[in-house]
């Protein structure tokens, strides 16, 4: 665990690239990450922050929210994924709702993190994705399953391509949806308990709409915006 | 292969021989009943009355003939043959009415009684057509017979195109003649009119059909057909024809043109194909209608006699052929009535022929008209079969497009109702997602502040931070509440359990989750957002007893389907606690003292009771259980529930 976190840099420190408007909250998950030791974390306020804290060294991870002054979270999101693919991206969603967080994992996002999460619980869902487990809640993987049963139209966005999730990622998502445990569903379906949140992992990248098709990001751009 | 085709060939060959000498067997026992019923004796009164010989005076001389006399002359209008017979007159009856009685002659007679003239038929325009077998009977007025010796003289008129001919004739007394001459009356003049009038009232309907049908020609054809007929039958002419010569050509035409519609009706009426030559049976029956209305009276009759009845017979001939053919392919009941129809009038036709040309010596009694009638009932019944097989079937189709239009209207009502729960759906996930946007930068936005600055200010903002973190799970409920789930209780409850598990989580509670049968609850189709919101707050509630006034360590919150004998069975939530439980009054309810879970259990009671679930308490030292019994539906109004 120790070599995996302290890989590339010299100090160990997990680099984490914080974009949050909302000052307290800045604050509040600042100080959650600060806490841990192994957390090396800069802040930004705006997307114009965000971008010149890029300029310098890639952080291994970037949270950041979607509503910035300057711009969308997105537009971060992609960027960040297309110059670093590296990097660990988590959404940062005030009631992590399928809508932000389907948006963020669209564009190459494979976490969310909720703004009123208590600071143990934030400190570890990033360590979690540092090692490669994506967090995801039950009404997330509901709106994927609901997507793959085939009913466009129900919500006005987003565009959701789910033709390549296979049946056991489907299964996976069914058991989430419905409360049950990582445990649960490895025994339910004869999996190893520590492969689940690595398929997770692997929904959201499939998810990832190809950020070179252009026009499929602007159509969910374009919806954000409409906001 | 090879063997079993030629057997099959073989077996049909068999069969078609099999159906044609059944078919002929039927025709000739028909035929053979026909010549033995004509040669029957129409009505006859006693012999004794009968006069059987005559003394012929004519151009030629005196002569001696027996009677049934052939006079071989075709016209005698001006030089009329007499047959002089003497009669005896016993003296006993003179009291009686006498009466002479002339069964048949061809063509009109001029009877005379001791030299005084009492009958002259060609005054009757009925007995004047040689194709009816008219009797004619005369009163002799009483002064003009003497006891014993009487003279009766009888002068033939013949006219074309027959020849003359008279039978035998009866003297005596009215009462014993008078039967025969009404029978034969009603047999050969009424029983005609009768076929007539049906052949005019077949005319009708048939010619309204084809009105109203004009793609089915057929019956137009047999219209005219039997409008013909029934003009031949009406229509009489005088004997001075001259004046009516056209009408005269026209009504002796018109059996050879009635023939040859009748062909034509019967081709089309069995569904064969017209072949377009067969035009050509109706030219002999148009020359003769030429000829009678721009030649003379004589020549008519000449060419009626050349090519009428050979054009009759040979399309009696040929329908006899075309339904024989019709019937043994089909084997169908209105061919073989036909058949015999036409068989009956094959046979009276012929009979019809042999005595106009004279070859079998009979009393030259036409029938083949009469039988023509009986050809004419078959078509008739024909008809009127096809037609009621016709309703019948409209009748079955008008069923079965009753139960296709049923069928259908249903399919369209489920549609609309799928349409409807769709839009339904969708409105509520445009309106939920909009409310979700909503609350996210507003609400949302400003609660988390609160609970960050909250955070900030140390222990003071503790209670604070709570409430709004309260606020925010409460915000999450009512928005995943309003998602559309597909009536899945579970995906609710599954967002349900994450949000408690981290609302357990700083105290360091254990929540587990069991799913005691493989699909943890049924599914409700009726299942609405409110429903939703009522169990997942009760279930809030009851999470919330256990932590705060239970004292709880471990949580467990199962799921379950309870089959039922005959039903789909309901679900069952339980959630049972380790603290330390409290006292319940018999009546379910908390004990006094406890004042505040107490307000929760009457709360989870009113949320259960609005779903219509049942909601069961059980609590003790060792903890508290509480379950929820489902419906096996849930209410669609929030107050059907009381």
């Amino acid at each position: 665990m120790t070599a995996l976190i302290g890989e590339g840099r010299p100090d160990g420190a997990i680099s984490v690239l914080l974009v949050e408007d909302d000052a307290p909250t800045r604050w509040r998950l600042h100080d959650a990450l600060a806490g841990a030791p192994e957390f090396r974390v800069t802040t930004a306020a705006t997307l114009a922050e965000a971008r010149a804290a890029l300029n310098g060294p890639a952080p291994q991870v970037l949270l950041t929210d979607l509503q910035l002054p300057d711009g969308h979270g997105v537009q971060l999101i992609r960027e960040t994924r297309q110059r670093f693919p590296q990097t660990e991206i988590m959404v940062i969603s005030i009631l992590g709702d399928e809508e932000s967080v389907i948006s963020a994992i669209m564009v190459g996002a494979t976490g969310y993190l909720l703004k009123d999460a208590f600071p143990t619980d934030i400190a570890a869902t990033v360590r979690d994705l540092v090692a490669g487990h994506s967090p995801i809640s039950a009404s997330i993987a509901r709106f994927i399953v609901r997507r793959t049963q085939g009913q466009p139209g129900r919500s006005p966005l987003p565009p959701l391509n789910t033709t390549k999730l296979t049946p056991r990622e489907i299964d996976i998502l069914w058991g989430i949806a419905k409360g049950f445990s990582y445990a649960d569903i490895a025994g339910h379906l004869g999996l190893s308990r520590q492969t689940v949140p690595g398929h997770i992992k692997s929904i959201y990248r499939k998810l990832e709409v190809n950020t070179r098709g252009e026009a499929v990001f602007e159509a969910l751009q374009q919806g954000l915006i409409r906001l | 292969m090879k063997t079993e085709v030629a057997d099959e060939a073989s077996s049909t060959a068999w069969d078609w021989i099999y159906r044609v000498s059944g078919y002929v067997l039927v025709q000739a026992l028909i035929a053979v009943v026909c010549i033995l019923l004509l040669r029957q004796s129409p009505p006859e009164p006693p012999a004794r009355h009968r006069l059987t010989g005559a003394v012929l005076v004519d151009a030629a001389g005196e002569r001696a003939v027996g009677l049934p006399h052939h006079y071989p002359s075709r016209f005698t209008l001006h030089d009329p043959p007499l047959y002089r017979m003497s009669f005896e007159r016993p003296a006993d009856a003179a009291g009686q009415a006498w009466s002479v009685f002339l069964p048949r002659f061809t063509n009109g007679v001029e009877v005379a009684v001791n030299g005084a003239v009492i009958l002259d038929s060609r005054r009757d325009p009925d007995a004047n057509r040689p194709d009816r077998n008219t009797p004619a009977i005369a009163a002799i007025p009483a002064p003009l017979l003497y006891d014993g010796a009487n003279v009766l003289t009888v002068r033939l008129f013949v006219w074309e195109p027959l020849t003359g001919f008279l039978d035998r004739l009866y003297v005596g007394p009215d009462d014993a003649l008078r039967p025969a001459y009404a029978r034969r009356t009603s047999l050969f003049l009424t029983l005609p009119v009768v076929f007539s009038a049906w052949q005019a009232i077949l005319s009708v309907i048939l010619g309204i059909m084809w009105l109203k049908r004009r793609h089915e020609p057929a019956y137009g054809v047999l219209a005219a057909a039997m409008a013909l007929g029934t003009a031949q039958a009406f229509v009489s002419t005088p004997v001075g024809q001259s004046l009516y010569a056209g009408l005269n050509a026209i009504l002796i035409a018109s059996a050879p043109l009635e023939s040859a519609f009748v062909l034509v009706f019967l081709i089309l009426f069995l569904g064969l194909r017209l072949p377009f030559h067969a035009v050509a049976v109706f030219f002999p029956g148009l020359l003769i209608v030429a000829v009678g209305l721009f030649g003379d009276p004589h020549l008519v009759r000449r060419v009626y006699l050349l090519l009428g009845p050979p054009t009759v017979g040979f399309c009696l001939a040929i329908i006899a052929v075309v339904i024989a053919r019709a019937a043994v392919e089909r084997r169908d009941v209105v061919g073989l009535f036909l058949g015999c129809a036409i068989t009956i009038v094959m046979v009276c036709w012929i009979h019809d022929m042999l005595s106009v040309l004279n070859i079998t010596s009979d009393r030259r009694i036409f029938l083949a008209r009469l039988s023509y009638s009986a050809l004419l009932v078959a078509i008739g019944a024909g008809l009127t079969w096809r037609f009621a097989r016709a309703l019948n079937e409209i009748d079955s189709f008008a069923g079965r497009m009753v139960g296709l239009v049923r069928e259908a209207e249903d399919k369209l009502r489920a549609s609309f109702a799928r349409e409807e729960e769709r839009a339904r759906a969708a409105a509520l996930a445009a309106e939920r997602t909009r409310l979700m946007r909503d609350l996210h930068d507003g609400l949302g936005g400003q609660l988390v502040s609160i609970v960050a600055l909250s955070e900030r200010s140390g222990r003071d903002g503790a209670g604070i931070g709570e409430a709004a973190r309260g606020a925010l799970k409460d915000l999450r409920l009512v928005i995943d509440a309003m998602d559309d789930i597909g009536g899945d209780l579970m995906l609710a409850l599954g967002a349900w359990r994450e949000r408690i598990a981290a609302q357990l989580r700083p105290h360091g509670l254990a929540l587990e989750w069991r799913a005691l049968t493989p699909d943890g609850l049924p599914l409700h189709p009726e299942l609405r957002p409110w429903h939703v919101i009522q169990i997942l707050r009760l279930l809030d509630e009851a999470v919330t007893n256990a932590v705060k006034h239970a004292g709880a360590r471990r949580i467990t919150v199962s799921l379950q389907t309870i089959a039922r004998e005959g039903g789909p069975g309901h679900g069952r939530i339980t959630i049972e606690d380790d603290g330390r439980g409290f006292a319940l009054l018999p009546d379910g309810e908390a004990a006094a003292g406890t004042p505040k879970s107490a307000r929760g259990l009457a709360n989870m009671r009113r949320r259960a009771a609005r779903c219509g679930a049942r909601l069961d308490l059980a609590s003790g030292p060792a903890g508290t259980r509480v379950r929820l019994d489902l419906p096996e539906h849930f209410p669609d109004l929030e107050d059907a529930a009381g």
